[in-house]
């Protein structure tokens, strides 16, 4: 869109600039043809001109230097530059630039020639020989007349001398008539006039004897001389002097003016003017030649400036429309498919252009329908995601090797791993370091590697953490062969099961006190009653097999009775009394009776002073901890140096505070296929003892909203683990064991 | 960039200027020293006679041998000799009265072989045997009436002269084409006095 708009605002600001160039340039065209027009028909007209159509090239040559010079200048910019299209401007310059220039300089050589030859021949020697030898026969015809006409002023002068001065004006006449001269004057000293015989004494005076006259006069010489008139009129000024051996102060002098015959005068004249003329114009021989060659060169000038300057115009006018079209190119390469650029023209490249922006067009739609269809996929995968991540059930997407394409967050935690990086990672690589995971891929493995690839199963997997039960599910996702791959959807089933178990305890336990334990009381009143009754009286063998036999039934019932009230105990579920007390002090009162009652027992306490007062049942806790204690201690049985180690600590847990007791020993530790049931009824690997000690602890702890686990220590012997919550209120919100049961048994049904 | 750009372009347009100014400068001083010489008015006065002020003055032509083969080989030179009267103003410039050009032409007759003076204005004509005779008849003028006495109406005038010398009758067309290369053309300085009312 950017680009379009440059574009556009370049050609707006193009246009007016192009549409004045033309005007003026239409303008300049004109007003030289104009000026042409009036200089054929008239040349004084031209030369009126001339000043203003020189001053008008000389503009003209300036302003287009100037122009050609920023056009120029920008060329070989843009050509530094790469620009696209300059290379071809530079091109298309080139060419129609020495297209022009040399048939232009070829043109004005020759015409510089020509101009020099045509100029010189004007002035040719022969010409100005020609001219002279005019003039020099014209002054031959007239000297002719000159010596004529001197030698008759000679002769007159001296029939002068003997003319007395009575007679003088009467000869003067005479010769003046008879000679058709214009005047005849007899001159005396200081230029006095004596006498004078004039055609017209009305209208003219004598004219004055010119300088060099009386010089030579002076020195007794004879004078004569042609003068030329006003009007193409010549004169013939003759003049003698009179040899006056009376006066020789005072010499006298005539002089006579003749004129030259109107023909002869016209003819000298005329080759006068010539020569006259040629002079003048000869003169300008150099600067004429100086002016045309300016000329020419200016206008030479002006034309290859003007068709250089064209070149570049029209080259760029040419290039234009193609360097928008590799901008457009270059625009829709780097994803802006907005670009639309403006049609130049109704020609093949109006036509390439119209298709461009008609590509763009659609590439816009189509680019538009897939990112719409793209973010459907990606609003519908996050959708998928949060699903999956709110699922409890374990989801993890696998292909044939096993390489993990996803995985929830139930997923990790079921494993006891964290699966949030493990995509792209393969399985058996992750399971390198957990235990759980590596059972639960050897499963699988083993199921892909017999050509199962759709099964539901039960997997048991076995940890130092504990047994675990998950329900797997493998299913194929459709796919080609190299992309097939299969989702495990799997749950932990564990709680479940253990509440389903615990549930059939309870219900065991509840029947077996109820019948078992409505017999028991009449058996030993019956066999007490017997001895009383028997024994008495009978015999002393006899009375002591009564007496034995009576004994072992009482002292069986009795056993019985407390087993009984052990079950009892376990399906009670009696109220609980909360009351507030110190774990800690609680914690040292146990370990100090057990330490009294038996002194090999070797307690330690490790006591956290942060932990302070808790809410619970405080006989319950008792009793949850001499339960611990006294499984502990019939497990140290036989080991060479027990050791029993009691820890509170305090912890937290999101927003509520937790107390921690675990219990410790360095006995034998759970056996290994026991660990996951070990909280189970009868579950027990010792020779004596209900069974039901764990299984008790657990249902309190489970009572208080805790939880416990209990696993074998690395170094050795076994720990179990129980968190209580501290305050009541917390054990309220996470509801309590009896709620749990009863969604368990409810699930059963 | 823009501003660099913005003074290379000027730098080419000041050159291209300097070029076209210089290549003018040169067409004037191609053919220099035609008229070397001195040019100028000696002398000059007026007088009144009868209420008309009469000009005289007294001009140094050049001489010299480009002038007189020019004048051999058929060339015409124009003298002018230009007189103006201008009446001062204190604050402001002189007010113009009179402008006035004495013309005349000198050429070479060579079917008489003699020096022809004509006056331009009157057509009359002088001829004389030697340049130096010609020249001196023009550089003396003597009586030139220039003024009329109501033509002045107090303050203080200002007479001007200046002489010229050019190479004269030529075609128009050829006279136009010259108008850049004539080097025939001087005048001298203005010789200039008070003219005491």
């Amino acid at each position: 869109m950017v680009t379009s708009g440059v574009n556009e605002e370049t050609k707006a600001r193009l246009r007016p600039g192009s549409a004045a160039l033309l005007i003026l340039w239409t303008a300049i065209g004109a007003g030289a043809l104009l000026l042409l027009l009036k200089s054929v028909q008239n040349s004084a007209e031209f030369g009126r001109l001339q000043p203003a159509v020189l001053v008008l090239n000389v503009i003209g040559v300036i302003a287009l230097v100037t122009l050609l010079t920023r056009k120029l200048w920008q060329l070989v910019r843009e050509y530094r530059d790469h620009v696209p299209g300059s290379r071809l401007i530079a091109r298309t310059v080139l060419i129609f630039g020495a297209l022009v220039v040399a048939p232009l300089l070829i043109v004005y050589l020759s015409s510089l020639e020509f101009l020099d030859r045509g100029i010189d021949s004007w002035f040719q020697v022969e010409v100005k020989q020609g001219l002279n030898d005019a003039v020099r026969l014209s002054r031959a015809a007239l000297d002719l007349r000159m010596r004529e006409y001197s030698e008759r002023t000679q002769s007159f002068a001296r029939t002068l001398e003997k003319v007395s001065a009575a007679d003088l004006q009467t000869r003067l006449d005479d010769e003046r008539v008879i000679s058709e001269a214009l005047e005849i004057v007899l001159f005396g000293g200081h230029e006095r006039i004596i006498a004078a015989s004039l055609e017209n004494p009305l209208e003219t005076l004598p004219s004055r004897p010119p300088s060099d006259l009386l010089r030579q006069v002076g020195q007794l010489r004879p004078y004569v001389s042609l003068e030329p008139q006003t009007g193409g009129k010549y004169i013939i000024r003759t003049a003698a002097a009179l040899r006056d051996p009376l006066a020789s102060t005072d010499s006298r002098y005539v002089v006579a003016i003749y004129p030259v015959p109107a023909q002869l005068s016209a003819l000298a004249e005329a080759v006068q003017r010539s020569y006259s003329q040629y002079g003048d114009v000869a003169a300008m021989r150099e600067p004429l030649k100086y002016s045309f060659r300016l000329t020419l060169t200016l206008v030479l000038l002006l034309a290859m400036l003007a068709a250089i300057y064209g070149a570049i115009f029209s080259a760029q006018r040419l290039v234009s429309p193609v360097q928008d079209l590799i901008a457009g190119t270059r625009a829709v390469g780097k994803g802006d498919f907005g670009t639309r650029l403006p049609l130049p023209s109704r020609d093949e490249m109006g036509f390439l252009v119209h298709s461009f922006n008609d590509m763009t067009k659609r590439l816009r739609r189509a680019r538009e329908e897939a990112l719409h269809s793209q973010q459907a996929v990606e609003r519908e995968r996050e959708r998928l995601a949060i699903i999956l991540a709110r699922l409890s059930t374990g989801v993890v997407a696998v292909d044939r090797k096993l390489t993990v394409s996803m995985a929830n967050h139930a997923a990790g935690s079921i494993l006891g791993t964290d699966l949030s990086a493990a995509t792209g990672r393969a399985l058996p690589e992750l399971a390198a370091t957990n235990e759980r995971l590596g059972q639960f891929v050897a499963a699988i493995a083993v199921r892909f590697a017999g050509g199962r690839e759709e099964w539901r199963e039960q997997l048991d997997l076995d940890s130092q953490a504990g047994r675990r039960t998950l329900m797997c599910a493998c299913t194929p996702l459709p796919g080609e062969d190299s992309d097939m791959g299969y989702v495990i959807v799997f749950d932990d089933i564990t709680t479940l099961l253990q509440a389903q178990r615990d549930a059939a305890w309870g219900e065991v336990a509840r029947r077996l006190a109820h019948e078992i334990k409505n017999p028991l009381t009449p058996i030993q009143l019956s066999a007490e009653r017997l001895r009383r009754k028997l024994l008495s009286g009978m015999k002393a063998p006899d009375a002591e097999i009564l007496d034995r036999a009576t004994h072992t039934i009482v002292q069986q019932v009795e056993t019985m009775q407390q087993m009984v009230n052990a079950f009892s105990e376990y399906a009670r579920a009696p109220e609980m009394r909360i009351t507030r007390f110190s774990l800690n002090q609680l914690v040292t009162d146990v370990a100090d009776l057990y330490r009294s009652q038996d002194p090999r027992a070797d307690i330690h306490l490790v006591l956290d002073a942060q932990l302070d007062m808790i809410e619970a049942d405080r006989g319950r806790v008792r009793q949850i901890l001499n339960n611990l204690v006294t499984n502990a201690l019939e497990a140290l049985e036989g080991v060479a140096q027990p050791r029993l180690e009691i820890t509170t600590r305090s912890e937290s847990g999101g927003d509520a505070a937790y107390a921690v007791i675990s219990v410790c020993d360095n006995g034998p530790g759970f056996q290994r296929e026991l660990l996951g049931r070990v909280f189970d009824p009868y579950v027990t690997s010792k020779p004596k003892g209900t069974g039901l000690g764990l299984a008790i602890v657990k249902k309190i702890v489970e009572e208080h909203g805790g939880r416990i686990d209990a696993d074998n220590r690395s170094e050795g012997g076994a720990r179990v683990r129980v968190v209580l919550p501290v305050k009541d209120s917390t054990r309220s919100a996470t509801g309590g064991t009896r709620t749990r049961r009863a969604l368990a048994e409810g699930e059963r049904a | 960039m823009l501003r660099g750009q913005s003074n290379r372009s000027t730098l080419h347009r000041l050159v291209l200027t300097l070029g076209v100014v210089a290549l003018a400068v040169a067409s004037v001083f191609a053919f220099a020293d035609a008229l070397d010489g001195v040019l100028e008015v000696r002398s000059a006065y007026v007088n009144i006679d009868n209420g008309v002020f009469l000009l005289h003055a007294r001009i140094e032509y050049p001489v010299n041998p480009a002038i007189r083969d020019a004048l051999r080989d058929g060339v015409t030179l124009t003298f002018d000799l230009e007189t103006r009267v201008d009446r001062e103003r204190r604050f402001w410039f002189n007010a113009n009265i009179v402008e006035l050009t004495l013309r005349r032409e000198l050429a070479y007759h060579a079917v008489s072989d003699r020096y022809v003076v004509r006056d331009v204005r009157s057509d009359e004509q002088q001829t004389f045997p030697t340049l130096e005779e010609a020249l001196g008849y023009l550089g003396k003028v003597d009586g030139w009436p220039i003024l009329v006495e109501p033509q002045l109406d107090g303050g203080n005038y200002v007479i001007s002269v200046r002489a010229g010398v050019r190479r004269g009758k030529l075609p128009a067309s050829l006279r136009a084409l010259m108008f850049w290369a004539d080097d025939w053309h001087r005048v001298s300085e203005w010789y200039s006095w008070s003219l005491p009312v």
